[in-house]
């Protein structure tokens, strides 16, 4: 991997041998911006040869890589669709009079265990753990009924055959298998599946549990920040996760920008952290919205379990676990920000929830931006680079072309003033593949897939 | 669920342009505003986005404190941010507007169909309390449903059943003058019809046999 950190990335190209096509892929086939196509989540599974996107109509679509083939070479394994399946449906609650939006806010994946492959999705209240099944044989020669299905009648059997499985045109289907419902009074923002691939918890935002996946109808509640008396409530759970390797330890961040690290074998209810991880306030910087853009919109913990990154409004911080006073690293997406804060709190932005990846081997992490930029931070060189994810941009197989953000003074020819931002495109949800320099790039409701140039 | 606005008399808080206290050059008093308002609109919502519900509450409490700094630092007679008594009246009632608000989202749980036990009785020495979230579906009876959820009364009840088709109900066959004469039709094709004699003028338990004899039975008709 040592080389291709910041590695040119080309976009995927697709089929060339029909007409041009849309290269970008997308959830739905249309190309109008209908709400409900908007990409929610994005998620390789634990081998990369599955991509996952969750949209806000309830829908996840499923891409699987093809073989890499000799006769094509350019063609280094494109990934293409493989299920579309609808999984959350919109609901109604009766009790409260509201509807409860099928968006899909997470996707993970299970650790592949057998020929099938398991993913859990999850809307604001209901989490579905879903079988994603390939068919390719089906069995013909039944005795008792013929080709179309129907009973034939016994006294006309003459003779037994043993039915035979034949091929058939490969069918894959998506069954739901479990539904985790009614454990969460508030939304749900996170899902992490456990090392010990028996467990997984939802947090939402006062309260985290834990699920047997066996286990449908009843979870263990780790986590209550809720207070006795709302009216005291200043802080809520923004994210969750479980340490890759230790099925005891989990992290939860906070809005006020603070993680906690838990260890589940210390008691039931993990009230009590076993680390506090908080950065003191720059007293400089100070201003009305120092909480808010603080407020923590993502926490993943590196592939060794050695380091939690998070992600703020303006920042991306990767903390050390042995050390609870201040980040080890921070790097600044988009500092020209800082002084629009007014403005972006008057429109909303300053709410909105980035997340951040990091690549397989820790070296490069990846966070979203505004105006389809994307920004990754090689760790070890501390080289950082903009690129964008637009189609006008980028043709196919091209190179992505590095973006600058002029930020006063001359404006050279390819840059983009801060003025000229579109806060309407902005990139939330990214995702890295296990292994190899390929990424997943959810621009509003266009997916684009980048890897890394082949020489 | 919500609770009372805040309402502010209309030029108070446009006594001049303040100076921006922050890097973000916009009078603070317009920060005050838009968070009122995005406060409102977020508790508008039967189940608001609590993140963004507890950060703008934040913020205005900071916003509140900052200005009751001011108010208790030494003043200059044409400072902007002297509060005036208007802001004083304001700023004490935001305080307990804001936990009003909040403490109206604790009724949200009340409503909930199922939620996690609050008590739950200590287990084992070490005082660990294990929760168990059990879910309990929710188990509404019809009348139950209309009871909690007032938008089906709107056009009274006779409405709710329009979609059901009630014409096997409204069949005329089951009237006593028309089952006479089913009576009679069956009769002439029946040799059972002589069982029937002296009860034609009657709808008795022997004619409800007989028809759920012919319905059900191998009885030609």
């Amino acid at each position: 991997m040592g080389g291709l950190l910041l590695s040119e990335f080309t976009r995927q190209h697709a089929d060339t041998l029909s007409a041009p096509q849309m290269t970008t892929f997308s959830p739905s086939t249309h190309t109008q911006h209908t709400p409900s196509d908007i990409i929610s989540t994005v998620e390789f599974n634990h081998t990369g040869e599955l991509l996952a996107t969750g949209d806000k109509g309830g829908r996840v679509v499923i891409f699987q890589r093809e073989q890499e083939s000799k006769n094509q070479p350019h063609r280094r394994g494109e990934y293409n669709v493989y299920s579309t399946f609808q999984s959350h449906e919109p609901e109604f609650d009766y009790l409260k009079s509201l509807e409860i939006e099928e968006k899909i806010n997470k996707i993970r994946w299970l650790p592949q265990q057998n020929a099938a492959y398991f993913l859990l999705s999850t809307n604001d209240k209901t989490v579905k753990l879903w079988k994603v099944s390939e068919r390719d044989k089906r069995p013909e020669g039944y005795n008792l009924k013929d080709e179309d299905g129907r009973l034939r009648d016994p006294s006309m059997i003459t003779m037994l055959r043993v039915p035979v499985l034949r091929p058939m045109d490969l069918m894959v289907e998506a069954t739901p298998r479990r539904v985790f419902a009614n454990a969460h009074t508030y939304h749900i923002n996170s899902i992490s599946v456990n090392s010990d691939y028996e467990t997984y918890m939802s947090a939402d935002d006062l309260r985290i549990n834990l699920w047997n996946f066996e286990i449908t109808n009843q979870s263990f509640n780790i986590v209550d920040i809720k207070p006795a008396n709302m009216e005291e409530l200043t802080e809520v759970i923004t994210a969750a996760e479980f340490h890759p390797h230790h099925c005891n330890t989990f992290v939860y961040s906070s809005s006020k920008g603070t993680i906690r690290l838990c260890d589940m074998r210390a008691s039931a209810l993990c009230d009590r952290h076993s680390k506090f991880f908080e950065e003191p306030e720059d007293p400089s910087n100070r201003s009305f919205f120092s909480e808010i853009i603080s407020s923590i919109s993502d926490v993943k913990f590196s592939h060794s379990g050695r380091y939690i990154m998070t992600r703020d409004y303006l920042t991306v911080k990767v903390w050390d676990l042995n050390m609870e006073n201040r980040p080890i690293e921070t790097y600044q997406v988009h500092d020209y920000l800082r002084s629009k804060l007014c403005s972006l709190y008057e429109n909303d932005c300053i709410f909105d929830k980035f997340e951040c990846v990091w690549n397989g081997s820790d070296s490069v992490i990846m966070t979203g931006s505004y105006n389809n930029f994307f920004r990754m931070f090689d760790r070890n060189t501390k080289r950082d680079v903009t690129l964008e994810a637009s189609r006008e941009n980028s043709k196919p197989r091209a190179i992505l072309k590095p973006r600058k953000v002029c930020v006063g003074g001359k404006r050279r020819k390819d840059e983009i003033s801060v003025d000229s931002l579109d806060f309407s495109k902005k990139i939330l949800h990214t995702a890295w593949h296990p292994s190899e320099n390929i990424i997943a790039v959810a621009a509003t409701n266009n997916l684009y897939i980048f890897q890394d140039k082949v020489n | 669920m919500l609770a009372k606005g805040v309402k502010r008399p209309r030029g108070e808080m446009e006594g001049g342009d303040p100076e921006p206290r922050d890097p973000s050059a916009a009078p603070a008093s317009s920060l005050f505003n838009i968070s009122m308002v995005k406060l409102h609109q977020s508790l508008r919502h039967v189940e608001p986005n609590l993140r963004h519900l507890v950060l703008v509450a934040n913020t205005l409490r900071r916003m509140q404190d900052q200005m009751q700094r001011e108010a208790g630092g030494p003043m200059a007679p044409d400072s902007p941010e002297a509060p005036s008594v208007g802001d004083d009246l304001l700023l004490s009632a935001l305080d307990s507007s804001i936990s009003t608000m909040l403490e109206d989202l604790g009724q949200v749980e009340v409503l909930s169909p199922a939620r996690p036990e609050e008590e739950q009785p200590l287990a084992g020495a070490s005082g660990a309390r294990q929760e168990l979230a059990r879910t309990s579906a929710p188990c509404l009876g019809p009348l139950e449903l209309l009871s909690s959820a007032s938008y089906l009364l709107e056009d009274g009840l006779e409405d709710i059943f329009e979609d059901i088709d009630t014409s096997m109900y409204d069949c005329d066959l089951w009237s006593p003058t028309s089952l006479s004469g089913f009576k009679a039709f069956s009769g002439a094709e029946d040799s059972d019809s002589k069982a029937l004699a002296g009860a034609e003028d009657r709808l008795d338990m022997s004619d409800l046999d007989y028809l759920m004899d012919v319905l059900v039975g191998g009885h030609a008709l």
